[in-house]
């Protein structure tokens, strides 16, 4: 038996079995959705071995599936978690209709992202991306079952152009090299920018849909934020990293070839791309008052990183991008767990709405602080080290100087939004209608805490994910890729000690810990966020002290050309644009069976007229 | 043995240093400000005699998790960023870890005390602290672009990450920083008006419409332990600049303890007269409204910021 297509037959047995146990009791959905991705994932990673190749054919069309070490660092992210959301989803999703349907399409898009990881050739690839494709948009619409048509059209859309550009660009694969192997078509070529410009732009635009890549990105908002939260932990954790992996393939050309030339305005273009994504993704972020849609631009935001990383092409900005692909895989699932939480525990996450939820759900805030300090990249946690390599490799190694500060200016605005998510759900005064509050169960805290207990070790210990990153840029193209368990190193020479810093804040930590906060808190009683200095007044029972709209109008202000391009409406005038140029056909069918006879003899009089040009 | 006494004497002869000179300055700014203003003003030592009230003060109020949490990251924010910063060339007390981060890691590193005195001061539900918050981090964005640009100047023409790798080049070479690249130094200079909060740029606080803003609702110890983070920021961030453009601070040619003395006082002379440009513009000028203060950042310093890379780039001669 051949372990990697046993390895999917799992995932599909799964999600057939899923579906059909959901009709027989509803209890045991959940938990056997969970078991079967826990067996697929021990499955693989026990039986398959880096290396392993599975050939055969299909309908005379030659497939190949296999495993490297650039595949293996992607499957990571997307069995751990696919494992933790999973788990997670089984008191997420109790007592909402449709079970069968949520946890078959979850598992058949963990099917496809695992299938897309392994394809080794173009056909199988393809099949790969649509089956996750549509798998998951099964479960964009899952909320708006009856309204599908308004809610899950972008990413219907926008999925279909990738999808077609992608199919484009492999036709024109065979027609040009022969060949539906992906390994053969970089050897031959294929993506060099020399000959066929269009195949790797083609591809790059199918990839860098899924990607949401500017500005391609906007059925992504939407798509995070309307589906169940326990699947947006996997949507934008790990089926983004898909576009990521496919751009990372399109480029291995251009990481293994030593003199790029070809690449120049390729590298300008798509870090600017990246660039502007995280810009842009940044500022939409911090005017949105609904959490889940916050997180939604961040995530469009942090690929923007990634993508920046790729398109440097030196060692230090691939592996920044293989590393925040990661940990952005871990942050951001983590806390699109948190807002699955809230939304659970209290019914919406609109920020307006909720708030002061710190001392009613504690383990929450502990996770989402963790994942929010990542996220703004501040030591000793994991996202201080990617937004040091980020900028090392940008400064450093590239030419492209601006697109430093570009991306600075992104990350200094990201603390804004990263404080808002905290203030807006967990801090700022405590209402009387969250006062029953509960925290969340504990088998959703589970995969939360390790989560975020995953980003505090790798603060310390990037070494932990650099040596997978490292293997797999091997195998992308680069040689002597070299890393250390706890330090950064630039070209130049400059490092900066990560264990070192760790243990002084800790330190520190401890010290003013024991010193200043338990040696007085026997003593201290908690008040309560309306007992606040007032200039002296007494704030009555039905005063409201809350702030939370309009929380950064001042910076909204300063910065309000930049919300002028607002690319929804660029793409809606195209869009009607379009339709009154074909409407302009439309009226050639008048209906009236005069018009039409005139149209036969105009044609034939066209014919006669030109009859020497034509048949010459 | 001695390597050990070395390093654990330093950090506390630094800590000390740090917590005295930014104490010192801060008195001296309140007196400068009193006699500009035409009073008489507090004695200069006044700040510590604050400190000690409010150390001895028992607190009796608790705002929860985050609000303990808050002084704490502020004095982890200030000891860790002073142990990264070289405060004298060439001198063993003074060594620290100098050599352990680099200019990246300083800059995120300082925002970790905002952020944890912005979490604090979020969970004690004062309005005006969130209000203050919102503006704070606004302006942050403000005035960290034309820095970053400053900075990334320096690292690309002196080729280093690293402060200590840029003061030594000062010191060997005998040109300061400031003639090397004027922009970059102008960019500096205009964003750390923003950086020491005073006025026009005093809207995190705004005593008279926020009522202190973030810090309304500390008291006693955790006040204290503020001001204290506080004064080793201001310190801090004076040292920086004093690394970076002016050549630091050090005397080669003197050993042992005169030499120590004459470099320590070498760098008092040079933060001194860096700290008097945004007390003196901070007298004469008004508040700005929040928007006002980030566009003024993006105006002419950004400018200055774009010149500093490109005089960068035309001097290590990538550029034409």
């Amino acid at each position: 038996m051949e372990m990697l297509s046993s390895l999917l037959l799992i995932f599909l047995i799964g999600a057939i079995t899923t579906y059909f146990v959901d009709s027989i009791n509803r209890k045991f959905t959940g938990i056997i959705a969970f078991l079967f991705v826990l067996l697929g994932s021990l499955f693989f990673y026990s039986n398959i071995h880096i290396g392993d190749v599975f050939v055969f054919q299909l309908g005379g069309i030659e497939m190949q599936w296999g495993i490297n070490d650039y595949s293996y660092y992607f499957s990571y992210i997307v069995l751990g978690l696919g494992v933790l959301a999973l788990l997670y989803s089984i008191k997420y999703i109790e007592g909402k209709a449709r079970q069968g349907y949520f946890y078959a399409s979850f598992l058949l898009t963990i099917l496809g992202m695992i299938g897309v990881i392994i394809s080794q050739d173009f056909v199988s690839l393809f099949i790969f991306w649509e089956i996750m494709t549509w798998a998951s948009f099964l479960l964009v619409i899952y909320n708006a079952y009856y309204k599908v048509k308004t809610k899950g059209i972008k990413y219907m859309i926008f999925s279909a152009i990738g999808a077609y550009a992608m199919l484009t660009a492999i036709v024109f694969i065979k027609e040009h090299y022969n060949t539906l192997l992906i390994g053969e078509a970089i050897e031959r070529g294929a993506f060099n920018f020399q000959q066929y410009r269009y195949i790797p732009i083609f591809l790059l635009l199918g990839f860098g849909i899924k990607a949401a890549v500017m500005p391609f990105h906007v059925w992504a908002p939407a798509a995070y934020s309307k589906s169940p939260m326990s699947f947006t932990t996997i949507f934008s954790g790990a089926m983004s990293k898909m576009g990521i992996f496919g751009i990372g393939l399109v480029l291995s050309t251009f990481y293994l070839q030593h003199n790029p030339e070809n690449f120049y305005w390729v590298k300008l273009a798509l870090g600017w791309l990246g660039g502007i994504t995280a810009v842009m993704g940044t500022l939409y972020a911090l005017i949105q008052v609904d959490a889940k849609k916050l997180l939604a631009y961040s995530s469009i935001a942090q690929l923007g990183y990634i993508v920046v990383g790729l398109s440097t092409g030196t060692k230090l900005g691939v592996m920044a991008a293989l590393y925040l692909a990661v940990l952005h895989a871990i942050f951001k699932g983590a806390l699109f767990m948190v807002a699955g939480a809230v939304e659970r525990q209290v019914g919406t996450t609109d920020m307006t709405k909720v708030s002061g939820l710190i001392r009613r759900m504690p383990w929450t805030f502990f996770v989402a602080l963790v994942s929010i300090i990542a996220l703004a990249g501040i030591p000793p946690l994991g996202g201080f080290v990617g937004k040091w390599l980020l900028y090392e490799a940008l400064i450093t190694e590239s030419n492209n100087y601006f697109l430093v500060i570009v991306i600075f200016f992104s990350s200094t605005a990201a603390f804004l939004y990263s404080y808002r998510f905290l203030f807006g759900l967990f801090l700022g005064q405590e209402e009387k209608e969250t006062e029953h509050v509960k925290e969340a169960p504990i088998s959703m805290l589970i995969p939360m805490l390790i989560l975020g207990i995953g980003s505090i070790i790798i603060g310390s210990f990037p070494g932990l994910i650099f040596e997978p990153a490292a293997k797999a840029m091997q195998a992308i193209g680069f040689k002597d890729v070299t890393w250390q368990m706890s330090l950064l190193s630039n070209i130049w020479g400059n490092t900066t000690h990560l264990f070192l810093i760790s243990m002084l804040i800790f330190s520190v930590f401890i010290i003013a810990f024991l010193f200043l906060t338990l040696k007085g808190l026997k003593k201290t009683r908690y008040v309560g966020t309306k007992e606040i200095s007032t200039s002296g007044e007494l704030p009555k029972e039905w005063e409201n002290f809350t702030f939370q709209h309009n929380f950064f109008k001042p910076f909204e202000r300063a910065a309000s050309p930049l919300y002028h391009l607002n690319m929804n409406r660029i793409w809606k005038d195209l869009g009607k644009n379009t339709e009154a140029f074909f409407g302009f056909f439309r009226k050639l069918y008048t209906g009236n069976g005069q018009t039409y006879a005139l149209y036969v003899i105009i044609f034939l009089v066209l014919l006669l007229l030109f009859k020497d040009v034509i048949f010459s | 043995m001695n390597d050990i006494i070395f390093k654990i004497g330093g950090a506390f002869l630094t800590a000390i240093l740090a917590f005295t000179v930014g104490m010192f300055y801060a008195g001296l700014r309140r007196k400068i400000t009193a006699r500009v203003q035409n009073r008489v003003g507090p004695p200069i030592y006044q700040n510590f005699l604050d400190l000690l009230k409010l150390q001895s003060k028992r607190t009796n109020v608790a705002h929860g998790f985050m609000g303990h949490m808050a002084p704490i990251w502020i004095i982890i924010a200030a000891m860790t960023v002073l142990m990264f910063i070289p405060i004298l060339q060439n001198n063993l007390w003074f060594e620290n870890l100098t050599l352990k981060g680099d200019l990246i890691f300083l800059l995120y590193m300082m925002v970790f005390g905002s952020l944890g005195m912005a979490l604090g001061a979020g969970q004690t539900g004062n309005p005006n602290s969130a209000i203050g918050v919102s503006r704070g981090l606004s302006q942050m964005v403000g005035f960290e672009i034309p820095f970053v640009m400053a900075l990334v100047a320096l690292m690309l023409q002196f080729k280093t990450t690293s402060i200590a790798d840029l003061m030594h080049f000062q010191f060997t070479s005998g040109h300061w920083i400031i003639l090397e690249n004027p922009f970059a130094f102008l960019a500096a200079l205009l964003s750390s008006l923003g950086m020491f909060r005073y006025s026009p740029f005093d809207i995190v606080g705004a005593p008279a419409e926020l009522a202190s803003g973030p810090m309304s609702e500390f008291g006693g110890k955790y006040l204290g332990t503020m001001m204290t983070g506080g004064a080793v920021f201001a310190f801090i961030k004076l040292v920086l600049f004093v690394d970076l453009f002016l050549g630091g601070a050090g005397n080669n040619s003197v050993e042992g303890i005169m030499g120590t003395g004459l470099g320590l006082l070498e760098l008092l002379l040079k933060t001194f007269l860096f700290y008097m440009i945004p007390v003196f513009v901070g007298l004469v000028s008004p508040r700005y409204r929040t928007e006002q203060a980030i566009q003024f950042f993006w105006k002419w310093p950004s400018v200055f910021g774009i010149l500093a890379i490109l005089w960068a780039l035309y001097k290590n001669g990538t550029l034409l």
